[in-house]
């Protein structure tokens, strides 16, 4: 669907247990612009439930949350 | 709107409750929680410099499985959560003068040294987990 979305950044945090794959999405996303793209990727199968609902209670914006072989794949934009 | 409030209580000096009590308080923090953190007994002790440079915590075996792995351990997660948000962390008084401790035994993380009165009046009207 949103395959034309442009990525600011790929971040992987693949072999980091939680809440490192969080901790570094929430690091890139503080310190980005409003409009930027993060792309997480992450073997913490925890990351699939936690990062939308963090990215929902923070207000920011879900693109895709898709498993890729034994990882996931999270792309956030930063709304504000 | 007033920002959500959670207090953590850290007493145990076991691994595994001083990584889940961390790592709750860290992610309150990355979720936009005011959060404060008071450590005390046997927690205090694992926040001493000694004692971190030893990795000389009380651990079974989920506690020694992070510790083989290298996971980020419980301060770094603390590190984090001020970093990331709004996390304060105390010491306890008590606990320090009982045991003649000093500031500078411990790493550099505590915002203060207080009581509980005072930590009372920071956890008002908070959510509260002891661990």
């Amino acid at each position: 669907m949103s395959e034309e979305v442009s990525i600011t950044k790929t971040i992987d945090a693949r072999g980091s247990y939680c809440p490192g794959p969080l901790m570094e999405l929430v690091k890139a996303i503080k310190h980005g612009q409003v409009g930027d793209v993060y792309e997480l990727l992450s073997s913490d199968s925890g990351s699939a439930k936690d990062v939308p609902e963090w990215v929902n209670k923070m207000g920011h914006e879900l693109i895709y949350c898709k498993p890729e072989g034994d990882f996931w794949r999270i792309a956030v934009r930063k709304t504000k | 709107m007033e920002q959500p409030k959670l207090s953590v209580i850290l007493l145990s000096g076991e691994l595994e409750k001083l990584q889940a009590g961390c790592l709750i308080s860290s992610v309150a923090s990355m979720s936009g929680m005011e959060v404060n953190v008071f450590v005390t007994m046997e927690a205090l002790r694992s926040f001493r410099k000694e004692v971190i440079e030893a990795k000389d915590f009380k651990a079974g075996l989920i506690g020694q499985e992070m510790l083989n792995k290298q996971v980020d351990l419980f301060y770094k997660l603390l590190e984090n959560g001020k970093e990331m948000g709004n996390l304060k962390v105390f010491g306890c008084a008590m606990a320090i003068d009982l045991m003649g401790w000093k500031k500078e035994d411990f790493i550099d993380i505590f915002d203060d040294i207080i009581g509980v009165t005072a930590f009372l009046g920071k956890a008002a009207g908070s959510q509260v987990i002891v661990m």
